[in-house]
C-alpha cells in the first residue's frame, strides 16, 4: 500500500511541475502577444485562447499536487473539537464524499471530452482548436485528483498520516494554521 | 419545497459541510452535487464537468495566477526586510517612528505581494522583535502586524478585489483605484492608534533613531525596482488610456517581478525558483478550483431559484437602506470570521449585490466595505490567520495577547466601515476621477 501511496505522490508531483510550467508558459505567450498587440501593432489570433485554454489546464491538471500539498483552503473547526475515533470518523466521511463526487465528475467528464472528440467539436473562433484538446484536461485533471484522494484515504487507514494532517492532541489551544 | 425554505436548508447543509474540515471548493461540488441530484437526478450532475470548465473559460481570471507569480517572487526573497529597513531609515523622524515605519512596510509589502500571511511573517520576523526591543508593548508589536498585514487584500493590485470583480462583473481596474484611499485611511487609523496607545504606556519607545543620509539611500537600489514595478503595473492600467487589460498588465509585471528578483537578490538556482512557482500554483490552482466550484453552486442556487427568490423577497422588504446594510454587514463579518475571503465573496457577492445595488449603494463601494470584513476576519477568531502567523513567528508573545492586541485594529476597522459609510466619496471618488463616472 505505501507503494502505491508513493506513486500516486509522484504522479501528482509531476501533475504539478506541468501545471506549474503551463503558468510560466502563459506568462511567456502573455508577453508575446502584448508585444505583436501593442508593439506591432498586428491583430493577434491565437493567443487569447490559447492562454485562456492553458489556465483551465493547469488549475485542474494542478488540483493534484495541490492535494498533496494539502494547499486546498479548508475550515478545520469540527475536527479541531474532536478528537480520537470521532475525528477518524469525520475524516473517513469528509474524504468519502470527496471521493465520490470527484469520482462521479471524472465519469461524466470522460463522457464529456469524449463527445467533444467523437463528434468533432470546434471552438467557434477563428482559431477554431479542437474542443477534445482542452477538454481533455477534465478527466486527466479529475482522474489525478481523485488518485491522490484515495491515497490520502488509504495512508490514513494504514497509519502512516494522522486525519486532516492534525497531531492526536493538536485541538483549539495547540494549533498552527496555513494558507492564503 | 418553497425557494426560501429550500435556500435555508441549502445555507445550512453549507456551513455544516464546510465546518467539518473538507476543502472549500469540493465542499460546495458536494453541497451543489446533492441538491441537483435531489431535484432533477443525474440529468444536471452530467452537466458538472462542464460548468467546471465553463466558469474558469474566462481570459480574465489570468489576473489571478499573474499576480500571485508577482507577489509570491517578491515573498521568496528579503525585500520584506529590506523594505522594512528602508522605511525605518527614510521614516524615524515622523512622530511614532518605528510603528510608523512598521505599517507603512505592511502596507507596502501586502500590496506588492497580496497576502496576507505572506506580509506578517515578512515584516513580522524583523518588525515585532525591533519593536519590543525598543520598548514596545507586545500588544502594539504584534496587533500591529496582524493588522498592517490584512491590508494586501484592499490595496491594489489585490488578488480579493480581482476575485470579486470577476465574480459581479464589474471593473477590475475601477475596483483597484476603490481601494486606495479607504487603504490609506486603514493604514492612517492604524497607526493614530499604534501611537496614542504606545505614548500613554510612557514607555519611550517612540524615540526616533538616527540614521546618516549615506545609510538612508545605499538600502534604496534594493527596494525600489518592486515598487517601480508595481507603480508601473498601476499606470499601465490606468495611464495607457486603459488599452491593456489587468491580465496583460499583471502578466508583464509578473516577468519583470521574477527578472529583478533574480538580478537583486540573486534568485538564480532552480530550489529557489522552483520554490516561487510551487508557492504560485498552490495558490492559483486553490483560488481558480474554488471559483470554478462557485459557478457550480451558483447553477445550482439558480437551477433550484433560490437566488431569484431571495433577492426579490429581499427586495419585497420596506426596509432602511442602511438598515439593510447593517444587516449585510453582520453577515459577512461573521461569514468571515470562520471563511477565507475568496469563499466568502464567491459564495455571497453574486447573491447580495443585486439587493445592494436595488437599495442603492454604489457596488464598488460596497466590494470596499465587503473586503474590509473580509480583514477583520483575517485578525478574529477562530480562523483569524494573522494570528496564527504572528503567533509562530514570535511564540513567546501569548495567542491571548495577540488577540488582545489586534482588537482595537478592528475598532479602527469598524470606524473605517462609518466613516467610509458617511463619506461614500472616499471610495468612488479616485476611480471617478481617472476612469469617470460609473455607469
Amino acid at each position: 500500500m505505501t507503494g502505491f501511496i508513493r506513486f500516486v505522490g509522484l504522479l501528482s508531483t509531476i501533475a504539478g511541475v506541468i501545471a506549474a510550467l503551463m503558468i510560466l508558459v502563459s506568462v511567456a505567450v502573455t508577453c508575446q502577444m502584448i508585444f505583436v498587440r501593442y508593439v506591432l501593432n498586428w491583430s493577434t489570433v491565437w493567443q487569447t485562447e490559447f492562454i485562456t485554454y492553458l489556465m483551465v489546464a493547469s488549475t485542474l491538471i494542478g488540483l493534484p499536487y495541490v492535494q498533496k500539498l494539502r494547499g486546498h483552503v479548508n475550515v478545520d473547526l469540527a475536527p479541531l473539537m474532536l478528537r480520537g475515533k470521532a475525528r477518524l470518523a469525520l475524516f473517513y466521511t469528509v474524504v468519502g464524499l470527496a471521493i465520490l463526487v470527484i469520482g462521479g465528475m471524472f465519469f461524466y467528464g470522460i463522457e464529456m471530452w469524449w463527445v467533444a472528440t467523437s463528434k468533432g467539436w470546434t471552438s467557434d473562433t477563428v482559431w477554431g482548436v479542437r474542443l477534445a484538446i482542452p477538454y481533455f484536461a477534465v478527466p486527466v485533471g479529475l482522474g489525478l485528483y481523485l488518485l491522490q484522494l484515495v491515497a490520502d484515504f488509504l495512508a490514513v487507514t494504514s497509519r502512516n498520516e494522522q486525519p486532516f494532517g492534525l497531531a492526536a492532541d493538536q485541538g483549539f489551544t495547540n494549533t498552527e494554521r496555513k494558507g492564503h | 419545497m418553497d425557494p426560501l425554505l429550500l435556500g435555508a436548508l441549502v445555507g445550512i447543509s453549507t456551513i455544516i459541510v464546510l465546518f467539518s474540515g473538507i476543502s472549500v471548493a469540493v465542499g460546495l461540488l458536494v453541497v451543489s452535487a446533492t441538491f441537483l441530484f435531489f431535484n432533477s437526478g443525474t440529468r444536471d450532475l452530467e452537466l458538472m464537468p462542464e460548468l467546471l470548465f465553463g466558469k474558469l473559460d474566462n481570459f480574465s481570471l489570468l489576473a489571478i495566477p499573474m499576480f500571485i507569480l508577482m507577489g509570491a517572487s517578491i515573498a521568496s526573497t528579503r525585500a520584506g526586510a529590506d523594505l522594512y529597513e528602508a522605511l525605518e531609515r527614510w521614516l524615524t523622524r515622523i512622530p511614532g517612528g518605528l510603528v510608523v515605519s512598521n505599517l507603512g512596510a505592511c502596507a507596502l509589502f501586502s500590496a506588492m505581494s497580496g497576502s496576507s500571511p505572506a506580509t506578517c511573517a515578512a515584516i513580522g520576523k524583523m518588525g515585532i522583535p525591533e519593536m519590543r526591543k525598543r520598548g514596545f508593548p507586545d500588544t502594539i508589536a504584534s496587533g500591529s502586524i496582524a493588522a498592517g498585514g490584512t491590508l494586501g487584500i484592499l490595496i491594489p493590485p489585490s488578488v480579493t478585489m480581482i476575485v470579486y470583480g470577476i465574480a459581479t462583473e464589474t471593473s477590475i481596474g475601477r475596483l483597484f483605484l476603490a481601494g486606495v484611499v479607504p487603504g490609506i485611511l486603514l493604514v492612517s487609523l492604524f497607526m493614530a492608534w499604534s501611537i496614542y496607545s504606545t505614548s500613554r504606556s510612557n514607555s519611550g519607545a517612540l524615540q526616533a533613531r538616527h540614521y546618516s543620509w549615506s545609510e538612508r539611500f545605499s538600502i534604496l537600489p534594493r527596494v525600489l525596482p518592486f515598487i517601480l514595478i508595481i507603480i508601473g503595473v498601476l499606470f499601465a492600467l490606468y495611464g495607457g488610456g486603459g488599452v491593456a487589460t489587468p491580465s496583460e498588465v499583471a502578466a508583464v509585471g509578473a516577468l519583470l517581478c521574477v527578472v529583478v528578483a533574480m538580478i537583486v537578490y540573486r534568485l538564480w538556482d532552480v530550489t529557489a525558483l522552483w520554490a516561487v512557482l510551487r508557492d504560485t500554483t498552490r495558490e492559483s490552482v486553490m483560488i481558480l478550483f474554488i471559483i470554478a466550484a462557485s459557478g457550480v453552486f451558483s447553477y445550482m442556487l439558480s437551477s433550484l431559484y433560490i437566488t431569484q427568490s431571495i433577492a426579490q423577497s429581499i427586495g419585497a422588504l420596506d426596509v432602511n437602506p442602511w438598515v439593510l446594510m447593517l444587516f449585510v454587514n453582520i453577515f459577512l463579518l461573521v461569514a468571515g470570521f470562520f471563511l477565507p475571503p475568496v469563499a466568502v465573496i464567491l459564495m455571497a457577492a453574486p447573491i447580495l449585490l443585486p439587493i445592494v445595488i436595488g437599495a442603492g449603494f454604489d457596488p464598488y463601494w460596497f466590494a470596499v466595505i465587503l473586503t474590509i470584513n473580509m480583514e477583520i476576519g483575517l485578525i478574529s477568531p477562530p480562523v483569524g490567520l494573522n494570528l496564527y502567523v504572528i503567533n509562530g513567528i514570535a511564540p513567546d508573545i501569548p495567542l491571548k495577547t495577540i488577540l488582545k492586541g489586534s482588537l482595537p485594529f478592528v475598532g479602527c476597522m469598524v470606524l473605517a466601515i462609518v466613516i467610509l459609510s458617511i463619506f461614500p466619496q472616499l471610495v468612488t471618488g479616485l476611480p471617478d476621477m481617472v476612469m469617470g463616472p460609473s455607469t
